[in-house]
């Protein structure tokens, strides 16, 4: 967030404030949390992953001499007897940011130090995030009916199921993992334990809003990935 | 974990927040009529591509504080892509490649 | 130093007098001058029970001994491995136990044991936890329980890899890249379960090393002590500071690679999987590219080369500055060699895939880079050499395996230089050859750090000196053995030898390979037997070895340092140590001894001609 205030040292702006900040002692990222670092890093290495998974996805895709199916009939869905192409897609994208922006806004009444409010809107993304993890098994479940499996599919080349489903099953695993620990944290925002300092059940270290934000980057980038998932793999 | 020093966050007016998010819904929105006028071809892909960066952009910057926070997390995290971009490309060179090799060696070659 | 710690200093001037009598002109109370702390003391969890201590105990310097314990455990079985394996090259009558599939399995485990779960695992699981926090003057990590959940990950890892010897067929025996199409097919060992458990071990390493890395690079970034930029910090935080950055962002790949494959395998997915006949019948698979297996494997592959290779860059600069009395020559050069390298060594992997059949335009692309990866490196060694030019050298037995490191990495190096030139590398490739290559540039050269390592900062773990004689004689059963092992495979890759074969039945080479091999093994049995020399001295020194006291090599860093020798839990007692100089201050002009601690404020040394760091 914006620039705390650090005893003995004076920020600077832009690439001259990067250097200073590299070469002074104790931290480099000035004010952030441990916490909130070692998310970014972690997101980083899952960006990796990610990145692996549609580059595989990619060469798949371009070295197969097999025709592709078609992604825009293949994810068409009847509403009122008309098939209208990605809509359930489209739906799932609104979901997601619909979710992301209420994570925001938890994120900011939380270092408001509004409980209610920060936990009203950490339970409305988690169940944004319920509603897409349902109609993400509601999309598998309709492919599998017509025939679509990891290894084979009646549109054309293979891969095209086996990328399918492990790209949106692994990013449907980040979702779920999100949606717990969403639920957990409205759990312990309700309760007060951010404003109290309470101790952690595992880790036995002292709560904090931060807390909320290390989250809220987390839910966010499941939500970035999703965004490179619906261009490459719904639109291309 | 330790606890920072008291921050003096001022936390950003929520219509920044509004914004952003009604942004985002107008790029999916725009990504969507992609798709829907069944634009082909080159059109098809700049267009995906860019709706995709500048959604991601948005929520990187905005959603996770990136534009707020100083050049040295955020070129921590950017610099790392290059290697990703490396490999991209060369995947797409690779793929082109067997593609070419595939249909040369089964299909023509194989008469 | 930043521009701000100037300004800080002067403003602080100003309001400071000059404090008269000791120390000499210029010198004001000022001069001392450290900005406080920005983060308030770590809260740590003191553990109470014998299960909280030394079990699933949170202190990361518990957590480096186990993690080194455990990787040693599973490098002696490698080491095993490696003596059967030798056994039916070098005397086939004598190996009437072992099958093709029995060889073939021991390479494969051999290789991934002594790569993934041992030398990682003890670079940067062991001496990471070890002096990381130690040496940039933390308490302790930033995340311990997330540190011990770490360990214990590893431990399942290795507990799941073992695993693999008992099931039906056997470990998989598909070589230690575990290539597909052939990994997973019938007819290669171990492609039922073995395999199956392989992938599932490498994920749980990959997420418990994930974890564990995390905590290394935020403790460097976030939690250094008062007065430690990260241009202060010793070579080795920056060795293995690298090596994690290089591990969080190629462990992904190796992550992707062996969860499709184990797809593959489970499901019958094809994502490596191209059309395939077997005996006259089409498989089920098909469609799949077996070469995305391969770039992803080194896309992997190669940065973990260096995840290997960096730690024992920087912990060998460590030793030789200390053990030769001088400042490490070029100290900016160095950290920015090692960061170079790491940020190419993203650029370089498909030089292991020259023969693979990748598009052929590669060749040049990856060539190139290769040979600029060996700028940095040269000149690493050169400074290497530079410190140790008129230096104060003590020949004890850390110098002397410093001294094994380099000849050894400068041979491994040279051949490197072959092997990444696409026309040389052809018809090398797959023979001996590139085993003795790798072997030299990231088997021993990194095994000899380890050791130098292990005489040099046992006195810290344990309090007591290791015995030097026994040392001596560890070291040069090691260093010629070796230099007799791998100096002859040279040889046998020139005419052709291939790696991987089980038997060379009545091929050409027969002649002159088979003498060769039993000399290769024989020399083998021994330097494996010479290393038991190590544990005997280590489990022996434990008990009668010299008690050590404190900083009993006169070194300047941090974990020497400490109120208590070896250092409890919370490593500095009450007070944080404040840093004011860079670790090499060795040898100083007009310095009372040769060493002038990191700890020792400017004031204390005012007459010295000590550099400004």
């Amino acid at each position: 967030m914006s620039e705390p205030k650090i005893e003995g040292y004076k920020f600077k702006p832009g690439y001259s404030g990067m250097a200073a900040d590299t070469a002074s002692d104790q931290t480099m990222f000035k004010g952030v949390h441990w916490g909130k670092a070692m998310m970014w890093i972690f997101l980083l290495s899952d960006t990796f992953i990610f990145s692996c998974f549609l580059i595989s996805y990619m060469k798949g895709r371009a070295s197969t001499p097999v025709e592709w199916p078609n992604p825009s009939e293949v994810f068409a869905l009847n509403a009122f007897g008309v098939p209208v192409p990605l809509l359930l897609i489209a739906i799932m994208t609104f979901v997601l940011i619909t979710s992301s922006g209420t994570m925001a806004l938890a994120v900011k009444y939380g270092y408001e130090r509004n409980r209610k409010m920060c936990g009203w809107l950490i339970l409305a993304t988690a169940l944004g995030g319920l509603t897409f993890v349902g109609m993400q098994a509601f999309e598998w479940s309709k492919l599998i009916h017509e025939g679509v499996r990891p290894w084979e599919n009646p549109f054309g080349a293979p891969q095209f199921g086996s990328f399918f489903f492990m790209i949106t099953g692994f990013h449907g695993t980040h979702v779920s993992i999100g949606v717990i620990f969403l639920f957990i944290y409205a759990y312990k925002t309700f309760a007060g334990h951010y404003d109290e300092g309470k101790r952690g059940w595992f880790t036995s270290m002292k709560g904090d809003y931060v807390e909320i934000e290390i989250l809220g980057l987390y839910w966010h980038f499941v939500d970035l990935v999703w965004v490179f998932i619906f261009a490459f793999f719904y639109l291309w | 974990m330790s606890e920072a020093k008291k921050e003096q966050t001022t936390t950003h007016k929520i219509g920044i927040y509004l914004w952003i998010w009604g942004l985002l819904f107008v790029l999916s929105f725009f990504s969507y009529m992609v798709d829907w006028y069944q634009f082909q071809g080159l059109l098809r892909w700049s267009l995906i591509l860019i709706f995709m960066f500048l959604k991601a952009g948005l929520i990187m910057a905005f959603f996770m504080h990136l534009f707020w926070e100083r050049y040295a997390l955020v070129n921590v995290l950017l610099w790392p892509m290059t290697a990703i971009a490396c490999f991209v490309g060369l995947m797409v060179a690779e793929g082109k490649y067997t593609l070419f090799s595939r249909i040369f060696y089964f299909f023509v070659g194989g008469q | 130093m930043s521009e701000d710690y100037n300004d800080n200093k002067t403003i602080q001037a100003q309001s400071s007098e000059t404090i008269s009598g000791e120390g000499g002109a210029g010198v004001t109370s000022d001069t001392d001058y450290v900005r406080p702390a920005e983060v308030a003391d770590q809260d740590l969890y003191h553990g109470h029970s014998f299960i909280t201590k030394w079990v699933f105990c949170q202190d990361a310097k518990v957590i480096g001994v186990q993690y080194f314990l455990l990787a040693t455990f599973t490098g002696i079985i490698g080491l095993i491995l490696s003596w059967l394996m030798r056994l039916q090259l070098g005397f086939p009558e004598l190996a009437g136990f072992m099958t093709a599939e029995h060889y073939y399995q021991f390479v494969t485990m051999h290789g991934m044991i002594m790569v993934v779960y041992f030398l990682t695992a003890l670079f940067l699981g062991g001496f990471g936890n070890y002096l990381i926090p130690l040496m940039v003057g933390a308490r302790d990590m930033v995340f311990p329980y997330v540190n011990m959940v770490s360990f214990w990950m590893f431990f399942v890892a290795v507990g799941v890899l073992l695993a693999s010897f008992f099931v039906p067929g056997g470990p998989t025996g598909s070589g230690w890249t575990l290539y597909p199409p052939q990994a997973i097919l019938e007819g290669t060992p171990g492609s039922g379960m073995g395999i199956i458990l392989m992938c599932v071990s490498l994920i749980l390493f990959v997420a418990g090393f994930t974890m564990g890395g995390l905590n290394y690079l935020i403790t460097v970034l976030q939690a250094r002590t008062r007065g430690m930029t990260l241009m202060r910090m010793p070579l080795t935080v920056w060795g293995i500071f690298t090596a994690t950055v290089l591990a969080m962002l190629a462990f992904p790949a190796l992550l992707v690679s062996a969860l499709m494959m184990s797809l593959d395998k489970l499901l019958g997915t094809s994502f490596f999987m191209p059309t395939i006949l077997k005996a006259g019948e089409v498989l089920e698979y098909g469609g799949g590219t077996p070469i995305l297996f391969q770039h992803l494997f080194w896309f992997f592959g190669h940065p973990e080369v260096y995840i290997v290779a960096l730690p024992a860059f920087g912990i060998i600069s460590d030793l030789i500055s200390v053990h030769s009395r001088k400042n490490i020559f070029g100290y900016r050069m160095m950290v920015w060699a090692i960061v170079i390298i790491g940020a190419l060594s993203f650029f370089v992997w498909a030089h292991h895939m020259y023969v693979s059949g990748m598009h052929p335009w590669f060749g040049f692309f990856f060539a190139t880079t290769t040979l600029i990866i060996a700028v940095p490196t040269a000149m690493k060694v050169y400074n290497w050499i530079l410190t140790l030019w008129r230096g104060n050298i003590r020949l004890n037995v850390v110098m002397l395996w410093c001294l094994g490191f380099i000849v050894t990495f400068v041979n491994g190096g040279i051949t490197g230089i072959f092997l990444g030139n696409v026309t040389v590398d052809v018809p090398l490739s797959d023979t001996y050859f590139v085993i003795a290559h790798f072997h030299m540039v990231m088997g021993i050269a990194p095994l000899m750090v380890i050791m130098g390592a292990v005489y040099h900062w046992f006195p810290l773990v344990t309090g007591r000196m290791l015995s030097e004689k026994l040392g001596k004689w560890h070291f040069w059963f090691t260093f010629l053995g070796a230099y007799s092992i791998y100096f002859p495979m040279h040889y046998l890759g020139f005419i052709g030898v291939p790696r991987r074969y089980f038997e060379m039945y009545d091929s050409p080479y027969v002649t002159s390979a088979v003498g060769m091999n039993e000399f290769i093994s024989t020399a083998a049995f021994i330097v494996g037997a010479a290393q038991f020399i190590l544990i005997y001295n280590i489990v022996t020194s434990l008990k009668i070895g010299k008690p050590a006291g404190k900083n009993p090599w006169q070194a300047n860093s941090l974990e020497w340092l400490t109120p208590t020798v070896p250092p409890e839990h919370g490593n500095w007692g009450d007070k944080l140590p404040v840093v004011h100089r860079w670790p090499y201050d060795f040898s100083v002009p007009g310095a009372k001894e040769d060493f002038i601690t990191q700890t020792t404020p400017p004031s204390e040394v005012a007459e010295t001609e000590v550099e400004k760091t």
